[in-house]
């Protein structure tokens, strides 16, 4: 009965516990492994592909590129808890709405 | 994927995205002035795009990339409004996070904004009317999406270039279109498989406490059929 109610919240946890499996055994596996973005592997298979470095593709609009990582990582983050507020906001709205019947 | 769409490819991808937008705010203003209730659900399907897309994971092919999340819009409000919500994510990581410019802007927002929801939205209207539990048109829905967004990707991306290599008007061939296609698509559509299958399963969650929260605006919505939703309500 509980595991029946429980069956998408234990079906998820099992999902990121698999793909956290495959990630650790994918990269046990492939020693060189950089774990780059896809858009990265695909930029330099054009540049192979059509014979013109990376380098010398410009975007058409000037565009601002973080200088770092670290600072690429936290506009991630801003972007994520952003998403966050979201929804924990709405669901909480409903949650009071469903309480108070 | 910046520099990558020339002029006219980059021009293409916004002729096509901007009238699907412009319906999309429409149908935007029309559903949120029709239902108080529109707006919450919004937020809570929208807020995971925002989420979601944020999160670069790693995949089976030793390379990472982000799912979508676009796939409970595209059930709930349709491709069109759910192409608004994705421009928005899109233009803050073309803004500050250089992934993908305001030139590529476009293509980015027909890939994961139009055509993605477009193809998980046919086949949630496809067995919406089916005996098919909801939860499974759900899963399928947003992992169908994920999919598609990264072929249409790889497709913009082999059709532009050819271009590159033809920068005049030669008559492009059709198998180099294929060959690259082909390309792009294992890098692309491999990794993005069990990425895909994890969103989804994640999503499906997320649909159930919406169920359970809040059955009446999926109901005012028809989102699904009344004894569907109240069927899956006294299940879990």
């Amino acid at each position: 009965m509980m595991l029946r109610r429980y069956r998408f919240e234990i079906l998820s946890i099992i999902a990121i516990l698999l793909f956290s499996a495959l990630f650790l055994y994918t990269s046990s596996q492939m020693g060189t492994a950089r774990f780059a973005g896809t858009d990265t592997v695909v930029s330099s298979e054009i540049s192979k592909i059509t014979g013109i470095p990376e380098e010398e593709y410009r975007p058409l609009v000037w565009q601002w590129v973080p200088p770092s990582s670290e600072i690429e990582s936290a506009l991630f983050a801003l972007q994520a808890a952003t998403g966050g507020i979201i929804v924990g906001w709405f669901f909480g709205y409903w949650k009071g709405l469903k309480e108070r019947g | 994927m910046e520099g990558f769409f020339r002029l006219d490819w980059a021009a293409f991808w916004w002729f096509i995205a901007l009238p699907c937008l412009a319906v999309g705010v429409y149908q935007l203003k029309k559903v949120l002035k029709a239902d108080r209730e529109a707006l919450p659900l919004l937020g809570v399907t929208g807020g995971f795009v925002f989420i979601l897309s944020s999160l670069k994971l790693p995949s089976v092919t030793g390379s990472c990339s982000h799912p979508t999340g676009t796939g409970l819009p595209a059930i709930c409000f349709g491709p069109w409004i759910t192409s608004v919500i994705a421009a928005i994510v899109l233009l803050f990581q073309a803004l500050f996070l250089a992934h993908g410019g305001l030139s590529t802007l476009g293509a980015n927002i027909v890939s994961m904004g139009i055509a993605g929801p477009l193809a998980g939205w046919g086949i949630y209207r496809l067995l919406r009317d089916t005996p098919i539990n909801l939860y499974i048109t759900v899963f399928l829905s947003v992992a169908i999406t994920d999919l598609v967004t990264y072929v249409i990707t790889s497709l913009q991306l082999a059709l532009a270039s050819i271009q590159l290599i033809l920068p005049t008007t030669v008559p492009v061939s059709m198998a180099e279109v294929v060959t690259y296609f082909l390309v792009y698509l294992g890098i692309f559509v491999i990794t993005q498989v069990p990425i895909a299958i994890l969103e989804a399963i994640i999503l499906v969650l997320v649909f159930k406490y919406i169920v359970q929260l809040r059955p009446g605006i999926l109901i005012r919505l028809k989102i699904f059929p009344e004894e569907k939703i109240m069927t899956a309500r006294s299940d879990a």
